[in-house]
């Protein structure tokens, strides 16, 4: 004979059964912490540049090749001001620094950023700039330099290492 | 009155309410959006997790990567010490790389080692990675650059702070 679900099991039946999330709930406590732990807050970049390469002698060919090649751009970063060089130009392009409001001197970034923007649209198929840095201009002042001039066209940072001096007589 | 307490009586033998379960679903909600977020934000890539502690970099737009089948050398350059690899041995201070030869010579066999075994070993391309701080003046660089270069190190890397705000680097 049919026996029909004992009465205890009828109102079990009748009641809606939650999941049980407790394990779950286990699990995330200790996985959000583990989270937040190894979240990286500061994000860095990396920065590439280039090394300069002994150059070697060339034949005809070469320096057929090399009239084609686009102007060589020098950014030399002195104590106190910018400098930019083109190859075969003689005038050199000076960003002394700029006086800020707490009358300190900062070197100027924004004229250097129109500076480099300009010459990119003049020299549409050079994606190389060379950097010259004093050596006593801060690793902050070359960085930010570096990343000017990747941010306007020139991926390739040539880092002049040469010991040679740069000087500009003045008129 | 009788059937006033009948029903007085009727209630009181009820059975007392169960107690209820806290209901944890909205929370496992906030928690499942929030891992999610976590996920995402979680930096996979080994380099971004070696923030050096005690050093400020400067601030980029730019992010490179590093060449194909290329592996990172770590040098933390601090004004007092030089830190070299991820187990931050430490190999002097400026002062010392600069006059020193003992110092130079124990760096220059560090990186020489490295990149031997990375190029023979591992048949990859060595690369270095600078962390230096942002005081740091270029002459001190720039005889890393030369020192790594004659330890057959060719691609060379700065590590700086990333953000997407021009604003920042140009100092405005």
């Amino acid at each position: 004979m049919y026996k029909g679900p004992s009465k205890e099991r009828r109102l079990s039946q009748k009641e809606q059964r939650h999941p049980n999330l407790i394990p779950l709930m286990n699990m995330f406590i200790v996985i959000i912490p583990m989270m937040m732990m190894i979240m990286v807050s500061v994000h860095l970049a990396l920065v590439g540049i280039n090394l300069p390469v002994a150059e070697g002698g060339g034949g005809s060919e070469l320096e057929q090749e090399e009239e084609e090649l686009p102007k060589t751009i020098t950014l030399a970063l002195l104590t106190d001001r910018f400098e930019i060089m083109v190859e075969g130009t003689k005038e050199v392009n000076k960003i002394p620094l700029l006086e800020s409001g707490s009358g300190s001197l900062n070197y100027d970034f924004i004229s250097l950023d129109q500076n480099i923007n300009l010459l990119k649209k003049e020299n549409e198929k050079q994606t190389t700039i060379e950097i010259l840095p004093d050596p006593q201009v801060k690793f902050d002042i070359l960085l930010r330099s570096i990343d000017i001039c990747k941010n306007n066209g020139f991926p390739n940072i040539k880092y002049l290492t040469v010991s040679k001096k740069y000087y500009q007589a003045n008129p | 009155m009788i059937a006033d307490k009948k029903s007085k009586l009727k209630i009181s033998n009820k059975k007392p309410h169960s107690v209820r379960d806290l209901n944890i679903t909205s929370l496992m909600d906030i928690l499942t959006i929030l891992l999610v977020f976590m996920l995402k934000n979680v930096a996979m890539d080994a380099s971004q997790k070696n923030a050096p502690e005690g050093m400020f970099l400067p601030t980029t737009i730019t992010k490179d990567k590093l060449i194909e089948s290329g592996q990172a050398i770590l040098i933390k350059i601090y004004p007092d010490k030089i830190l070299y690899g991820k187990e931050n041995i430490k190999v002097g201070t400026l002062q010392e790389f600069m006059s020193k030869r003992e110092t130079r010579e124990a760096l220059f066999n560090f990186l020489k080692l490295e990149a031997d075994e990375i190029v023979n070993v591992m048949q990859n391309k060595p690369c270095l990675l600078i962390q230096a701080d942002k005081k740091l003046e270029c002459r001190y660089i720039t005889e890393f650059i030369k020192f790594s270069a004659s330890a057959a190190f060719a691609n060379i890397y700065f590590s700086s702070i990333h953000t997407d705000n021009k604003d920042e680097v140009l100092g405005i």
